[in-house]
C-alpha cells in the first residue's frame, strides 16, 4: 500500500529526514515512535505531500513519485496525495463551520459530490466516531477530543486508502485520550490502512502490526509490536523507551 | 462655577434656530459628502483587497509594487494627495471634470492603502493549520482562500475596516477644500452668511456623529454574524 525509498527532506541547511525506507501493507497499522525532534512529522507530512520530500520516492496504492532536483508536477503530487488522509494534532478544524459542514466540506468542493447524500454519508459516519448528536454544533463549542473525532471523520469522507495521524491525543486532557483512541481502534478493526505518530505506547502495543522507531533521521528499528517494544535490539531503542518508563 | 455656568450666553453658542432653517441646505452637503463616501469605500475596498492580495505573494514583481504603493499611500497625507490629484494631474493634461470625481479617486487610492494592510494582516492572522487541514483535504488555493480563510479573516477584518470606514466619511470633510460642496462646505457657507460658525459647525459635527453611528450599527450586526460560531464563555 505505502512505499517508501530513501526519502530525504531538508530544512535549509538542516537534514530532518537522511534516508527513509520502509513499506505498509493494506490493512496494516503501523505506529512511528522516536525521541521528540526526529522528524516524525516530517515523515509524515511528507507522505501527505505538506512537505516536499528532497529525495526518494513515494509510492501509495498505484501511484509512485520520485522527487529529485526537479519537482514532479503538481498534478502527481495531488495524485500522490489524493490517497492518504491526514490528522493532526492540533485537530485543525474549520472554526467558522458546524460539524457536519466541515466534514462535508471536501467531497462537496472537491469531489463535487451531491449535498444530500454527503449529509447522508456524513451522519453515519459521525455516528460510528460518536458525534452525531453533536453534528449541528462549532468547533469551538466542542471539547477536544470530540474535536479530534470530528477530525477523523472529517479525513474519512475522501475515502483515503491510508490515514495518517500525528499523535492524534496529545493535545487532549488525559481523560479524554481514550475516546479518540477507541475510535482509531474501530477503524483498525475494520481494516483500514494507517499510519500513527504516537507517545502512547500502550496503545502502539495494543493496535501496532508493526512498529517503527525513528532517530536522526533514519528508521533504526521496526517489527512486530511485542518485538520492538520489549525486546529491543539496538540501543537507542532501549534508551527511548526505558526514558519513557522511567517517566511514566 | 454656577456664576460662571450663568454668564455663558448660550444663544452665541447655539442658536437651535438656525440649526434647524439650515438643515435642507446641509442635508444637500450631506447627499454629496455620502456620494464620496459611499464610492470611496466601495473602491477602497476593492482595491485594498486586491493590493492586499499582492502584498503577500510570493513573486517580487507583485509584491514589490504593493509594497510601494501601501507605502507612499500610507506616508502622504490625504490632503496634499488631493491637491495634487486636483491642481496638479490638469498640467499633464488630464482634468477631472468635477471636484466629485477627483476626491474619490483620492480618498479611493488612499484608503486602499489602508484597507489592504488591514486585509494582510487579517488574512495572516488565520492559522496555517487551517492552511494545511485545506491542503490535505485536496482543496486548491483559490478554494481555500473562498471556503476557509477569507470567511475567517472576514472576522478578524471587520472592526479595522469600519475605522476605516468612518474615516472615509471623515475624511471626504477634506474635499471641501478643493471645492467640492459638501457637507462642511455648505456649514461654512451658512456660517458666514449668518456669522454664527459655532451652531453650523456644532451642527455639521452631530451630522457626521449621527452618520457614524449608522455605520457603527451595521458593523454591530455584521461582527454578530461572524462572530456566531464562537461560543460565549
Ligand atoms: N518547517 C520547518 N522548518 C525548519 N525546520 C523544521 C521545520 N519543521 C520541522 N523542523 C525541524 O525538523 C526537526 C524534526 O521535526 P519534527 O516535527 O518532524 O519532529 P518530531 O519527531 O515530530 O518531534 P515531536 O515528537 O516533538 O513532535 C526538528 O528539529 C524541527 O525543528
Ligand atoms: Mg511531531
Amino acid at each position: 500500500m505505502i512505499k517508501v525509498e530513501a526519502l530525504k527532506k531538508q530544512f535549509d541547511d538542516l537534514t530532518v529526514l537522511e534516508s527513509i525506507d520502509f513499506s505498509v501493507k493494506k490493512g496494516e497499522v503501523v505506529c512511528l515512535i522516536g525521541p521528540s525532534g526526529s522528524g516524525k512529522t516530517t515523515l509524515l507530512r511528507c507522505l501527505n505531500l505538506l512537505e516536499i520530500p528532497n529525495n526518494g520516492t513515494i509510492s501509495i496504492s498505484n501511484k509512485t513519485v520520485v522527487f529529485d532536483k526537479k519537482a514532479p508536477t503538481k498534478k502527481e503530487m495531488l495524485a500522490l496525495r489524493s490517497f492518504s488522509g491526514m490528522v493532526f494534532q492540533g485537530f485543525h478544524l474549520f472554526p467558522h463551520k458546524t460539524v457536519i459542514e466541515n466534514i462535508i466540506e471536501a467531497p462537496l468542493t472537491v469531489k463535487k459530490k451531491k449535498k444530500l447524500e454527503l449529509i447522508n454519508e456524513g451522519e453515519q459516519l459521525l455516528e460510528k466516531v460518536g458525534m452525531f448528536e453533536h453534528r449541528n454544533k462549532y468547533p469551538d463549542a466542542l471539547s477536544g477530543g470530540q474535536q479530534q473525532r470530528a477530525a477523523i471523520a472529517r479525513a474519512l469522507m475522501m475515502e483515503p486508502e491510508v490515514m495518517l495521524f500525528d499523535e492524534p491525543t496529545s493535545a487532549l486532557d488525559p481523560q479524554l485520550v481514550r475516546e479518540v483512541l477507541k475510535v482509531i481502534e474501530k477503524l483498525a478493526k475494520e481494516g483500514q490502512t494507517m499510519v500513527i505518530v504516537t507517545h502512547e505506547m500502550n496503545f502502539a502495543r495494543r493496535i501496532a502490526d508493526r512498529v517503527l522507531f525513528m532517530d536522526n533521521g533514519y528508521i533504526i528499528e521496526e517489527g512486530p509490536a511485542n518485538e520492538v517494544l520489549e525486546q529491543p535490539k539496538e540501543k537507542r531503542t532501549k534508551q527511548f523507551l526505558q526514558l519513557l518508563d522511567d517517566t511514566e | 462655577m454656577i456664576e460662571w455656568f450663568n454668564q455663558i450666553q448660550w444663544e452665541y453658542l447655539y442658536d437651535p434656530e438656525l440649526a434647524w432653517n439650515s438643515v435642507p441646505v446641509l442635508l444637500e452637503g450631506l447627499k454629496i459628502t455620502m456620494i464620496i463616501a459611499f464610492f470611496s469605500m466601495f473602491f477602497a475596498l476593492i482595491l485594498g483587497i486586491l493590493i492586499g492580495i499582492m502584498s503577500m505573494s510570493k513573486l517580487l514583481f507583485l509584491r514589490m509594487p504593493a509594497k510601494i504603493y501601501i507605502s507612499f499611500m500610507r506616508g502622504t497625507p490625504l490632503l496634499v494627495f488631493l491637491f495634487i490629484l486636483y491642481y496638479g494631474i490638469p498640467v499633464l493634461g488630464v482634468e477631472f471634470r468635477s471636484p466629485i470625481v477627483a476626491a474619490i479617486v483620492g480618498m479611493s487610492m488612499n484608503f486602499a492603502a489602508y484597507n489592504a494592510e488591514v486585509i494582510r494582516s487579517a488574512i495572516m492572522s488565520v492559522p496555517r493549520g487551517q492552511w494545511e487541514a485545506s491542503a490535505s483535504l485536496q482543496m486548491g488555493y483559490i478554494q481555500t482562500l473562498r471556503r476557509i480563510i477569507i470567511p475567517q479573516a472576514t472576522r478578524i477584518a471587520l472592526p479595522p475596516t469600519f475605522n476605516i470606514f468612518m474615516d472615509i466619511i471623515k475624511g471626504t470633510s477634506l474635499a471641501s477644500i478643493i471645492t467640492v460642496q459638501e457637507l462642511l462646505y455648505s456649514s461654512r457657507l451658512v456660517a458666514g452668511r449668518t456669522f454664527d460658525s459655532m451652531t453650523m459647525y456644532i451642527t455639521a459635527a452631530i451630522i457626521y456623529w449621527i452618520v457614524c453611528i449608522i455605520l457603527g450599527y451595521f458593523q454591530d450586526r455584521l461582527e454578530k454574524r461572524y462572530n456566531r460560531y464562537l461560543s460565549v464563555r
